[in-house]
Parts: structure tokens; C-alpha cells; sequence
């Protein structure tokens, strides 16, 4: 019965331990509703520490076409997004027109992008942690100058 | 033994694991590289250019930007296109109308303190001056219905910074680099239009007022 408690408590805290690793980058958020067409509904969290997991096993010939796709800007969107690690929070771009409202700001090392709009709201939040590793991963994938 | 080695086990797994799930998120690895780079912030200049235009006319509709100048600095060179290159801007100096900016910014920066242009006219109030390694252009425009008003307040140093560059270029980055280092809450560029009001600034905040 002992033993039986020790293996479950063992079990247990494997869990635990593989949730905290599995959170510990944390989440990616996204909302996104739209009210044309029929209205689309996506709203997803997943753990960060499935991006580079899933960039690993991505098929490589769609990562270079990617990488290819943005390669004039890969070098600042690297940069930016290590810069963005030192700014965990600020407001950086605020657009308010008559019925649209755009911001997109870091708050808690997370990159937020907000977008509402009549019949279409967008909110996305990203560490900013895996914008670096994506911006790694899609220049290692970019053909040499 | 092996009861033993499962006696052993759980003991450490779940020390390990109660251990970091209590533990603040900032102690992770990643954290703690994040916060000790939040210590690394504040000893660097921290420095913010605000930009802000608001329309009067529309109702409501207002633009925003604020860019830590340190990132702005990095990012600016990574970026080509057009005419920007490298963190410098080239221009065409035929569509200048044969205007040494050169000649004459040495002429201001060798220059006393003081008014170089004064004009007042029924159309427009014009004064450029320099004080205190600051040069200063106001330009009030009386035809409006609203007398609109342009004012700019630029240290020496960065106009010096951005025509530092070769013929025909002006470095961004140089001047940013200058802007920070001049330090100090500054409000480079107040412009009170009919239609819009546009302001540049710089402070150490990361949010604009």
C-alpha cells in the first residue's frame, strides 16, 4: 500500500513537473471573430514550449519557403524580437480611427496585438521569447546572401 | 531492491516538482535571464521617443508611437529599403535648390547663441535661433482660420549626429544616439495644425501621456 502511494505520489510529481515545463515559456493566446461570411470563431491557448517543438518537426521545405517569403526582413524582426525581451512591458503603437482601434504593446514579456474593428476583433498574445526563437529558426532555414 | 530504489525515487521528483511549482515564475531560468536583462534596462538609457498626432477634424482618431531609442537604434540598421540603408537615409541634394545644409549648419554651430531669423509678416512669424546647444524654429502660419504653429526644439549635437554621414545621407542611428545621450525630457517637435496636432518628445517613460 506504501509502495502504491510512493509510485503514485511519483507519478504525480512527474506531472506536475512536466506541466510547470510545459507552461513555464508561457501561452500563446489567440482570439479572433469575425461576423462576415457566416462570422469565423477561433479562439486557441497553447504553451509556448510547443513552438519550437513544432518547428522542429515542421516540414523543412515549407520553413524555407517561409523563411524565403521574409527574408528582407528577418534580420530586424530578429533583432526586434530580442529587443522586445528587454521592454517586458510598454505600449508601443496605438491607432484609433473612427471605429478601429489597433495597439500593440508588451506587457509581462508578452507581445500584444489588438485589433478591433466592426465585425472583426483580433487579439493575440505571444511570448516574446518565441518570436525570437521563430525568427532563429526561419533564418537558419533562409538561403545564404 | 527494487522497493528500495522506488523508496528512493519520489522523494527528490517531488521535492523538485512542489519546489518549482511554488516558485514564482520569475525564478525560472528564463526569467531570471529576463529579469537580470530588466537590470540591464535600467542601467542603460532608457530613453523613449513619443510620437503623437491627433486629428481634430475626426472625431477621435489619434495615432501613437512610442519606441524605446536604444531598440530603435538596433533595429534601423537591419532595415533596407528604399531610401533607407544601413541606419542612413539617402536623399537627392538636386532637390535641395542648390542649399548647402552643410555650410550652413557649420555656420549655426560656430555661431554665439542667439536670433538668427526674425520675420514677422501679416502671412507668417518666423524665428530660428540658438540657445544653450539647442536650435529652435518657431513658425506660426497666420492665413488659417486657426493661426497654426510649428516648434521645433533639436539639440545641436544630434543635427551635428544626422549630417555626420556623407554627401547626399543623413544618419538616423547617429542622431538617435546623440538624442539619447543628450538625456533629459525634451519635446522635440510641437506642431498645432488646423486639422492635426502632432507632437514629438522624448522621455524615460514607456507609455505617452
Amino acid at each position: 500500500m506504501v509502495l502504491l502511494a510512493k509510485v503514485a505520489l511519483g507519478i504525480t510529481s512527474a506531472l506536475a513537473m512536466a506541466t510547470v515545463y510545459t507552461f513555464h515559456e508561457g501561452l500563446i493566446h489567440v482570439d479572433v471573430d469575425t461576423v462576415e461570411d457566416g462570422g469565423t470563431h477561433v479562439h486557441f491557448w497553447v504553451p509556448a514550449t510547443v513552438v519550437p517543438v513544432a518547428l522542429e518537426f515542421a516540414p523543412r521545405h515549407k520553413l524555407r519557403e517561409a523563411a524565403e517569403r521574409v527574408k528582407p526582413l528577418l534580420p530586424a524582426l530578429r533583432i526586434l524580437s530580442k529587443e522586445l525581451e528587454n521592454y517586458p512591458t510598454g505600449d508601443f503603437v496605438e491607432v484609433q480611427d473612427h471605429d478601429q482601434h489597433v495597439k500593440i504593446r508588451t506587457r509581462n514579456g508578452s507581445l500584444l496585438i489588438d485589433v478591433d474593428a466592426p465585425g472583426e476583433n483580433v487579439h493575440l498574445r505571444v511570448p516574446t521569447k518565441t518570436l525570437d526563437h521563430v525568427a532563429r529558426e526561419l533564418e537558419a532555414n533562409a538561403s545564404p546572401e | 531492491m527494487i522497493r528500495s530504489k522506488l523508496t528512493l525515487l519520489p522523494a527528490p521528483i517531488f521535492f523538485a516538482a512542489t519546489a518549482l511549482l511554488f516558485t514564482p515564475y520569475a525564478s525560472f531560468p528564463q526569467t531570471a535571464d529576463s529579469s537580470s536583462t530588466t537590470q540591464v534596462v535600467s542601467a542603460r538609457s532608457d530613453r523613449w521617443l513619443h510620437i503623437r498626432v491627433d486629428n481634430k477634424e475626426s472625431k477621435g482618431e489619434l495615432v501613437r508611437v512610442n519606441v524605446p531609442i536604444d531598440m530603435a537604434e538596433k533595429i534601423l540598421p537591419a532595415i533596407n529599403h528604399d531610401q533607407l540603408r544601413h541606419g542612413k537615409i539617402h536623399f537627392d541634394s538636386g532637390k535641395l535648390n542648390d542649399i548647402d545644409v552643410r555650410t550652413i549648419l557649420d555656420a549655426i554651430r560656430t555661431s554665439k547663441d542667439g536670433e538668427y531669423v526674425t520675420v514677422q509678416s501679416n502671412e507668417n512669424d518666423v524665428r530660428v535661433a540658438k540657445n544653450g546647444g539647442m536650435l529652435f524654429v518657431n513658425v506660426t502660419d497666420k492665413t488659417g482660420p486657426k493661426h497654426s504653429k510649428v516648434e521645433v526644439k533639436i539639440p545641436m549635437k544630434v543635427i551635428d549626429a544626422l549630417f555626420s554621414a556623407g554627401k547626399d545621407e543623413v544618419d538616423v542611428v547617429a542622431a538617435l544616439h546623440a538624442l539619447s545621450a543628450h538625456g533629459g525630457d525634451t519635446e522635440l517637435v510641437s506642431v498645432k495644425g488646423d486639422d492635426n496636432d502632432v507632437r514629438i518628445w522624448m522621455d524615460a517613460k514607456n507609455v505617452s501621456n
